[in-house]
């Protein structure tokens, strides 16, 4: 017995090392068995939640990378929309349309505003895209909701854009169900709230058309989404319509700078300082 | 509980540190430490103690148990006295093996038991299994620069 104890004494080390060397094969031996399997499964399930927390915290950190991203994918949204809207309402309205070449999404510059000024001095948007990135005199501005304004000044990194609410701003637009076309302006007061004017009597003009942006503009793509009609108000010879812009201009953030438009001969064509060539 | 601190960092933190399809084993050379400067048997609970905690983790219990034993006994083998008049460099000299030869023969025994990457037996015990011990080294000599420094004292 003495020996016995000895023995054990002396190479007790020996024997935990090979006890434990048994427990682990009976634990491989036993890999299939059900409560084997179940306790692996909640191991796995606890490594598996804790991996997921800290991967999430990590997502926290990469918002900024995935909020751009997201704003490119929107880009190219928009810009098929505007197109396939455009082309829904030519056919509708049966006339022959061409392609709207100039709403190119990969031709769209985002920008951030940078700066706001909304007061009896000043009224103007300020974003972070100048000459550097692409951007020209009088581009429109717009957002996935609608029509912002339009670019006034351009430094090398900046450009200064007046907005929609601005009393100098007029745009040419249409309505998309009867057609109605006349000029959007705003004359102050509400800035959600803007102006049509130089609608005639005769229009068939409704109460909750949109007001996009119409083909005569000489800036403007056209298809971009104003507005909402909400009063039509009888004049003489025209109507008074109240028209609900579609942007937020109090909590603008990101905007899009669409490419330039701008035709040469259309505008020489409609200004007054034209000549008349004699025909061929 | 350090035990538990270790196994969680291995598990969610350097494993993801690969070169190689490899990582630094921060339970080797935890221990490494322990059987060096406790003693063999509490090398080899601790290893077989690890072992449990990474196969819960991992799914893989049994063989993480024998791998982990394994290595936590033989790093016993290069255990320091306690009224050892060792300096300091012969003691880190004895970890440094210890943790390299423990590490690479844990590696072996994990290797002979799964192969998730269908890769060649003699390339995982080999090559990987020099890899992943010589970045351990690398871990363990960082964390005997900031952790051990009064351990390995003369």
């Amino acid at each position: 017995m003495r020996k016995f104890f000895n023995v054990f004494s002396r190479h007790n080390t020996w024997l935990l090392f090979a006890l434990y060397c048994a427990i682990s094969i009976f634990f491989i031996k036993l890999q299939n068995d059900d409560t084997i399997t179940r306790v692996r499964t909640g191991g796995i399930e606890f490594s598996a939640f804790i991996t997921d927390k800290l991967l999430s915290y990590s997502y926290l950190l990469n918002l900024k990378q995935e909020n751009d991203r997201l704003m490119q994918v929107n880009t190219d949204l928009l810009a098929r929309v505007i197109n396939l809207d455009a082309a829904v309402t030519d056919e509708r309205n049966s006339r022959k349309i061409t392609a709207d070449s100039t709403l190119n999404a990969s031709s769209f510059i985002m920008a951030r505003v940078v700066s706001r000024r909304f007061s009896d001095r000043e009224n103007m948007l300020l974003i972070d895209a100048g000459w550097k990135k692409g951007i020209r005199k009088d581009m429109t501005v717009l957002t996935p909701q609608g029509l912002v304004g339009r670019v006034t000044t351009v430094s090398e990194n900046y450009a200064r854009v007046m907005p929609v609410i601005h009393t100098d701003f007029k745009v040419c637009v249409v309505s998309d169900k009867s057609g109605s076309i006349g000029v959007l302006s705003w004359s102050g007061g509400r800035e959600f709230v803007a102006q049509m004017e130089h609608v005639p009597i005769s229009s068939s003009l409704k109460v909750n058309e949109e007001i996009v942006t119409s083909d005569f503009s000489t800036f403007s793509a056209r298809g971009i989404p104003v507005g909402r009609v909400v009063r039509i108000t009888p004049d003489k010879l025209f109507y008074t319509v109240d028209v609900r812009l579609a942007v937020d201009f109090s909590s603008l953030n990101q905007v899009l700078v669409a490419p330039l438009i701008i035709e040469p001969e259309k505008a020489v064509m409609t200004s007054n300082n034209t000549t008349e060539e004699p025909l061929p | 509980m350090l035990l538990c601190i270790v196994s969680l960092l291995q598990v969610f933190g350097l494993s993801h540190l690969t070169i190689f399809d490899v990582s630094p084993d921060a339970i080797s050379l935890f221990l490494a430490f322990i059987a060096v400067t406790i003693g063999q048997r509490a090398g080899t609970s601790f290893g077989f103690a690890a072992g449990v905690i990474a196969g819960l983790m991992s799914g893989n219990m049994g063989l993480s148990m024998l791998a982990r034993t394994v290595e936590g006994f033989i790093a016993g083998f290069f255990n320091i006295p306690e009224n050892s008049h060792a300096t300091s460099k012969q003691k880190t000299k004895r970890m440094y093996s210890a943790l390299l030869t423990a590490s690479f023969l844990a590696n072996a025994v994990f290797a002979a038991g799964y192969n998730p990457l269908g890769l060649s037996p003699l390339y995982r015990i080999l090559v990987l299994g020099l890899l992943e011990s010589l970045l351990t080294l690398i871990l363990a000599f960082i964390a005997k620069r900031l952790l051990m420094r009064k351990t390995f004292s003369d």
